[in-house]
């Protein structure tokens, strides 16, 4: 196996990236200055050796701690439960949640053979049983396994005396309704609010 | 489900549904086909083997998006070729244009209707309605509750997005809690494991069983007009038979038994490494005169019921879609006499109101009444006279 079809081969082998997007990239790489090349390779291997898990909450961070869990002004009463580090990305930007995070590493599985006890379970309700965290807001993927996670959550935190919310369901803001599926206006609708 | 409330033949104006032109590639042993089809519809004969049946899962392809005799989409690519194309173009269909196109090693079916692609299947599901007929929907009678479930589902599906939507996401919740029972029933919590699936399974079941419900008892009454109208004497009966005892509560009712259930049956359950509750476990009980027909009936009485389910499958479809389906009959004479054939053509007539295709082996015994449809032939796959 040549070197070109052994970087094509692993660039492949990347979520949405194809065999003629791989080869695409591999002969980029090869018109630019080799330095470009060292770049990427190093950082790459950097990644994989400072980034890690943060202690507390299992966010992507280089430290021990996470910045969210160190930040000083977060609110430490709240916690928000995502599945994937990369969900906190997509909360942070809203700028809306002040509180605290928890990555389970996942959701219930059964057909891949992932249980509660694959995801950090334990590790929350530890957190929460250590005291001073009132809420814990479930923000798993409103799917049909996300759900089911959601559930699992609330019945082995509720336990704890811990309130336990879940984010809405329902229409996306700026939409249009005449666009929306039947379950989403239909969910929208069972979560339909009075106006105060 | 809130049209079928009343008799239906007679009722709707609307122009049947009608495909124009169909464009088959690759699929079965059809390599090319381009044909215009005439609004009354066509007689296509040919020897069995040739593809008569072939032509007609194409164009049912275009309502049920996959295979009619349940094979796997890879295996509908013609030997050797790398993938499979349908067109059609239609009137009075929820589209006017449909291409599917199939690859032997793609994951999924590209869609595209009136131009634009389709990402999800349940929005072109039923897109160019059709109803095949055919001595095998005899499993529907005698066959077993899967096939009657299939049935319904199938049916029921494409009259009703929520039906759809409902049946896709218990589905969903069902293979995992069952996947929960089977692998972690030693684990220290199965029991919380498979709870989580069941608020799932009992909201999208109670759907489910009102909108199963409440069809049977439209289509209970229709069917046995039909049975009765092709001079099957008996009187017949249709009912859903369920793991419920009483299905006769609001959906909301449903929601509530089908949780309960679902929570008493946990521990037995485990045990069984399977749900015992359901939908899923549901059948449709057809009987003559009070008996079983799928084990009492003779071989002519369960091809009247299964004749008789498809022409209600017909008059539901058009109830919900506004327009008469079209009707793809698969030789349904074959071993039937003279006079029963006679009888059930007019049936046909009278309630299957849409464009027909006629598949016969010969085309000297077209039956009176389809005598001025157009004839095409098909020999090895390829269609001649259209």
């Amino acid at each position: 196996m040549s070197a070109i079809d052994d970087l094509a081969g692993e660039l492949a082998k990347l979520p949405g990236i194809g065999r003629k997007t791989a080869l695409r990239l591999t002969y980029h790489l090869l018109k630019q200055p080799p330095e470009r090349s060292r770049k990427l390779a190093h950082a790459l291997e950097v990644l994989r050796d400072r980034v890690h898990p943060c202690g507390v909450c299992g966010n992507l961070t280089e430290d021990p701690e996470c910045a969210i869990c160190r930040d000083p002004r977060r609110d430490r009463t709240v916690i928000c439960t995502v599945e994937e580090a990369a969900d906190i990305g997509a909360i942070e930007r809203a700028g809306e949640f002040r509180g605290l995070y928890h990555v389970l590493g996942g959701r219930i599985s059964p057909l891949d053979g992932v249980g509660p006890e694959h995801l950090t379970v334990r590790e929350l309700e530890a957190r929460v049983s250590a005291g001073g965290v009132s809420e814990v807001i479930v923000a798993t993927n409103p799917s049909v396994e996300g759900e089911a996670t959601a559930l699992y959550l609330q019945q082995s935190l509720v336990r704890l005396g811990v309130r336990v919310s879940r984010i809405a369901r329902g229409l996306p803001v700026g939409g249009d309704l005449e666009y929306a599926d039947g379950g989403t206006i239909a969910q929208a609708l069972s979560a339909r609010r009075e106006m105060i | 489900m809130t049209a079928v409330s009343q008799e239906t033949s007679g009722t709707t104006q609307a122009l049947p549904v009608c495909v124009q032109q169909v464009t088959i590639r690759d699929f079965r042993n059809i390599e090319r086909a381009e044909v215009e089809v005439p609004a009354a519809g066509v007689v296509l004969s040919g020897l069995n083997g040739h593809g008569k049946t072939n032509v007609l899962e194409a164009l049912h392809y275009g309502h049920a998006l996959r295979s009619l005799r349940g094979v796997r989409d890879q295996e509908l690519v013609r030997f050797g070729q790398e993938a499979f194309h349908l067109a059609f173009t239609a009137t009075g269909g929820a589209v006017d244009s449909l291409g599917i196109g199939v690859a032997r090693t793609g994951r999924r079916k590209r869609l595209v209707s009136d131009g634009v692609e389709v990402t999800r299947l349940g929005d072109a599901f039923a897109a160019i309605p059709s109803v095949v007929v055919s001595p095998r929907d005899v499993v529907l009678v005698a066959g077993t509750p899967q096939d009657r479930r299939r049935y319904l589902d199938l049916l029921l599906a494409a009259t009703s997005r929520r039906y759809l939507s409902a049946l896709q996401r218990y589905r969903a919740a069902l293979v995992r809690r069952n996947a929960v029972l089977r692998d972690q029933s030693r684990a220290a919590d199965a029991a919380a494991q498979a709870a989580v699936w069941e608020p799932a399974l009992a909201e999208t079941g109670a759907t489910l069983w009102a909108e199963r419900v409440r069809w049977v008892d439209w289509a209970a009454r229709v069917t046995a007009d039909r049975c009765a109208e092709m001079g099957e004497p008996q009187r017949f009966a249709m009912r859903l038979q369920s793991s419920m005892r009483d299905l006769t509560g609001t959906e909301a009712e449903l929601h509530i038994a089908l949780a309960g259930a679902l929570e008493r049956e946990r521990q037995s359950d485990l045990r069984r490494g399977m749900t015992q509750h359901g939908p899923h476990r549901d059948d449709l009980l057809l009987m003559l005169a009070g008996k079983m027909a799928r084990s009492f009936g003779s071989g002519g009485q369960q091809r009247t019921i299964a004749l008789a389910l498809r022409l209600v499958e017909a008059a539901t479809l058009r109830e919900h879609r506004g327009h008469d389906p079209i009707l793809l009959l698969d030789d349904p004479f074959a071993e039937l006499d003279r006079e029963r054939s006679a009888r059930i053509l007019a049936l046909v007539a009278q309630h299957g109101r849409g464009q027909r295709f006629l598949a016969i082996p010969r085309d000297d015994e077209v039956p009176s009444g389809f005598g001025d449809l157009t004839r095409w032939r098909i020999e090895g796959g390829v269609i001649r006279g259209a």
